[in-house]
């Protein structure tokens, strides 16, 4: 390109002498803001008496006077004008864009000549050159002589906005043709050098702008907690924010590990670039750096763009390092925590097989019905009842009826559980068959019916069975009554000799010599032990003849009245409280006896005397069945831990030679065989409880 | 004592009637034993009879409440006891609607001595004041 000096030489005629020095002068001059005060003063230089420059403000269209040589305060405030004021030569002039000779006011009779100054040049500039296109503002203004209009003196290339203003001055009174266009020639130079200066300050502007942009976009990469990189095309780096600097940038106190951890990071890094760019598809790339100054390994996804020049040409990369170790970490607690819910999922996936394989088995209709009380699910043992959605016979209706009536009844009702009798037809039997239904709610979260499931007990087998139990029992009882009888026949027999015996025995008393005493007392003693067992094994046979209902109370009473007297006699209280009973099954003078041998054993416990204390009452077992209690207790000297173990046993007893060791044997025997259960409880020196129950007639 | 009582005693068992009859004439007691009702009777007729002491089941179909009733038939203030090994509750009942006291089998002697003298006492007395 050639250099505009040369150019300005071609175009225009040598200035010869005066004008050579003014061109000089001009040519000196850096700052556009020299180039009027200069212009006018080689203006007046040339012998014209005063001169101005007006200046227009895009931005108010105001025209005002901005520099001016010699000139009053009343001339210049005649140049002051605005755009718009055509009749105003200034404006005219400014629109036309052709210099002037204005002739003044009549009474004076000075001409001013009028230059209009604008940004012009025959050549584009960098910018548009580099554009290639030619609609540079200046080249315009050059080229075509068009009126001048604001909007359009701005660049279009850079947006520049261009300058307007108009030299006016006053000719010198004998000016000629030659003056005028000297005149001419300085004020087009000075706007050719003003154009150039307005260019390069432009430039300036320009520079100064990008530098400003520069620092933001600094303090943009520096505030970014990522690592951020620029790389030239050779993934040489440019630049990098601090962060980045923490993996890439030699330490300052240079120790082995650290640099070699930075000489490492830097190695993978333009490695990573390399591959991405010869790849060209990928933008991101994983890799692990070492944190220089922590030692830690730190897992980063490297994003890389190309960054390229206005032109097009690629100019290196931007990348941003994120560190994801977190993120992975996230990624694998996620991932764990899904296989967690998978292994929950199958744990009640098996749960459900389980309770559906429970279902199955339990051996009872089961009904599980929704909100509605419509059927949702039915075991096989119930699908068999009420039929499925297929084929259903009428007396599967009939059934299905039934049971809805219930269901919904439960379903609207208060109450979490319920159970009643329901009679249904098994179809394959054609049977009526009692049901007991028991049914339950199950509640959603927001504590409101979901489902409702109804168990229908198949109550004749559970009859059946009762009615099996009860049979047993009463074998149970008569075998005991059988071995009673045996025992007592036994007993009967050895009772007439026995008795013979004793009374044999009393008749020699005071006849025996002395010498044969002792043997005479175990002789006595013995037999009267064999006598006692004798009594006993007759009272089991005494008892063991009627077996039906009975009223427990009015036993303890008899059993107690028997006693009366004997209790009295060895000082022993007896409270009683009898509360009212259902009536027992079993044999009431087994129960006698029972009693019988308990309150035997509580007097002899009692030798100091005592209390005895009797009380019935009856009461309700967890599966509500009703049952009688008795209860027997003493004050009396009580059984130690040992003999708790034996003491039903036969044979054992503590009562020595008076004792048959057969009383709470037969006691607990009778129990045991009426359904009952004996249970005893006993304090050393504190007293015996013996608590009975029996099961009662429902 | 002015006048022994006598007392007439029944068992089947030829060996306890024997021991029966040596204690109560080791008490002073006039007794006659009778081994069966018939002999019993036998005994009642011929003879007055202060007290009946008898066993419960007899020989055959006979048992202690016929001897007794046979001997009330004559005197039917005469006290009397019944020995046994075992009763049945009609049996119990019947003794105890006839003010009869029943002694198990085996018997403790001196209960039995006791039960004796009492019943006599108390007929003696009532006796006295009736006649």
């Amino acid at each position: 390109m050639a250099s505009p000096q040369m150019r300005v030489q071609s175009e225009t005629p040598t200035p010869a002498g005066k004008g050579r020095r003014s061109a000089l002068r001009l040519l000196s001059i850096e700052r556009t803001d020299e180039i009027y005060p200069v212009l006018l003063e080689e203006i007046v230089a040339l012998g014209h008496p005063r001169a101005l420059i007006a200046k227009v403000n895009f931005e108010t269209s105001e025209i005002a006077p901005s520099a001016s040589l010699n000139c009053s305060k009343a001339l210049l405030q005649r140049f002051e004008t605005t755009l718009f004021s055509m009749e105003n030569p200034l404006a005219r002039i400014l629109h036309t864009l052709e210099p002037e000779l204005v002739p003044g006011r009549a009474k004076r009779g000075v001409d001013y000549y009028h230059h209009p100054l604008i940004y012009r040049n025959s050549t584009a500039c960098w910018e548009a050159e580099r554009a290639r296109s030619g609609k540079c503002v200046a080249v315009e203004n050059y080229h075509c002589h068009l009126k001048l209009q604001l909007q359009q003196q701005v660049c279009s290339i850079c947006d520049m906005r261009a300058y307007a203003a108009m030299a006016v001055v006053e000719v010198k009174r004998e000016a000629t043709e030659t003056d005028i266009a000297e005149l001419r020639a300085l004020i087009e130079l000075a706007n050719r050098y003003l154009s150039r200066l307005f260019k390069v300050e432009h430039y300036q502007h320009r520079m100064l702008d990008m530098e400003i942009t520069i620092t933001q976009m600094q303090t943009v990469m520096e505030s970014m907690t990522d690592p951020v990189i620029l790389t030239d095309p050779q993934h040489r780096v440019i630049t990098q924010n601090k962060a980045a600097e923490r993996y890439f940038r030699l330490p300052e106190d240079v120790s082995e590990g650290r640099v070699r951890a930075v000489e490492l990071n830097n190695l993978l890094f333009s490695a990573a670039l390399s591959s991405m760019a010869v790849s060209g598809t990928d933008s991101s790339r994983d890799m692990t750096l070492v944190d220089a100054i922590e030692g830690d390994e730190v897992l980063f996804e490297a994003v890389s763009a190309p960054s390229f020049a206005p032109d097009g040409r690629r100019t290196g990369m931007v990348t941003v390092l994120r560190d994801v170790t977190d993120l992975r970490r996230a990624d694998e607690e996620l991932r764990a925590n899904y296989e967690k819910l998978r292994q929950a999922e199958e744990v009640v996936r098996q749960d459900r097989d389980r309770l559906n394989l429970v279902i199955e088995n339990v051996g009872d209709p089961i009904v599980v019905c929704d909100r509605d009380a419509k059927v949702a699910l039915l075991d096989p043992l119930a699908l068999e009842l009420l039929g499925s959605e297929s084929g259903r016979s009428t007396l599967n209706m009939r059934n299905q009826s039934k049971l809805d009536a219930y269901i919904t009844k439960f379903t609207y009702s208060f109450s979490d559980r319920e159970s009643a009798p329901i009679q249904l037809t098994h179809p394959a039997t054609l049977q009526e068959v009692e049901y007991d239904a028991r049914s339950g709610k199950i509640y959603d979260e927001r504590g409101l019916v979901a489902y409702t499931v109804t168990v229908l007990r198949d109550l004749t087998s559970v009859r059946r069975l009762e009615q099996l139990k009860m049979e047993r029992r009463m074998l149970e009882m008569e075998k005991f009554a059988a071995a009673g009888r045996l025992a007592g026949t036994i007993a009967h027999e050895v009772n007439n000799p026995m008795e013979a015996i004793k009374n044999c025995i009393f008749l020699l008393t005071d006849q025996i010599k002395p010498e044969a005493g002792p043997v005479y007392e175990i002789l006595k003693a013995e037999t009267e032990r064999v006598a006692r067992i004798v009594r006993q094994m007759l009272g089991l046979y005494r008892n063991t003849e009627q077996v039906g209902n009975f009223d427990v109370n009015s036993v303890v009473e008899d059993t107690l009245m028997l006693f009366a007297r004997q209790l009295d006699r060895s000082g022993i209280r007896v409270d009683r409280e009898l509360n009212e009973l259902p009536p027992a099954l079993g044999s009431a003078d087994q129960i006698r006896q029972v009693l019988s041998n308990l309150v035997v054993n509580a007097k002899d416990s009692m030798n100091q005397g005592g209390v005895l204390r009797v009380r019935t009452r009856k009461a309700r077992k967890h599966d509500f069945t009703e049952v009688i209690r008795i209860l027997v207790a003493d004050s009396g000297c009580g059984i130690s831990s040992g003999m708790l173990r034996t003491m039903f046993e036969p044979f054992v007893t503590t009562k020595g030679e008076r004792g048959t060791g057969l009383g709470l044997w037969i006691v607990k025997g009778i129990i045991e065989n009426h359904g009952g259960k004996l249970k005893v409880r006993s304090q050393p020196d504190r007293g015996t409880v013996f608590s009975i129950e029996l099961p009662s007639v429902a | 004592m002015k006048h022994k009582h006598h007392i007439l005693v029944v068992d089947d068992e030829p060996n306890v009637l024997v021991t029966y009859r040596l204690i109560l004439q080791q008490r002073g007691y006039r007794v006659s034993a009778a081994v069966s009702s018939e002999e019993a009777r036998q005994a009642i007729t011929n003879d007055g009879i202060d007290l009946v002491l008898c066993d419960l089941s007899l020989e055959k179909q006979e048992n202690g409440f016929d001897v007794i009733e046979f001997a009330r038939q004559k005197d039917s203030q005469v006290p009397a006891v019944l020995l046994t090994g075992y009763a049945t509750p009609e049996a119990n009942d019947r003794a105890h609607e006839l003010g009869i006291p029943v002694l198990f089998k085996p018997i403790d002697i001196n209960e039995l001595l006791e039960t004796i003298s009492a019943l006599l006492r108390e007929n003696y007395e009532q006796h006295e004041a009736t006649g």
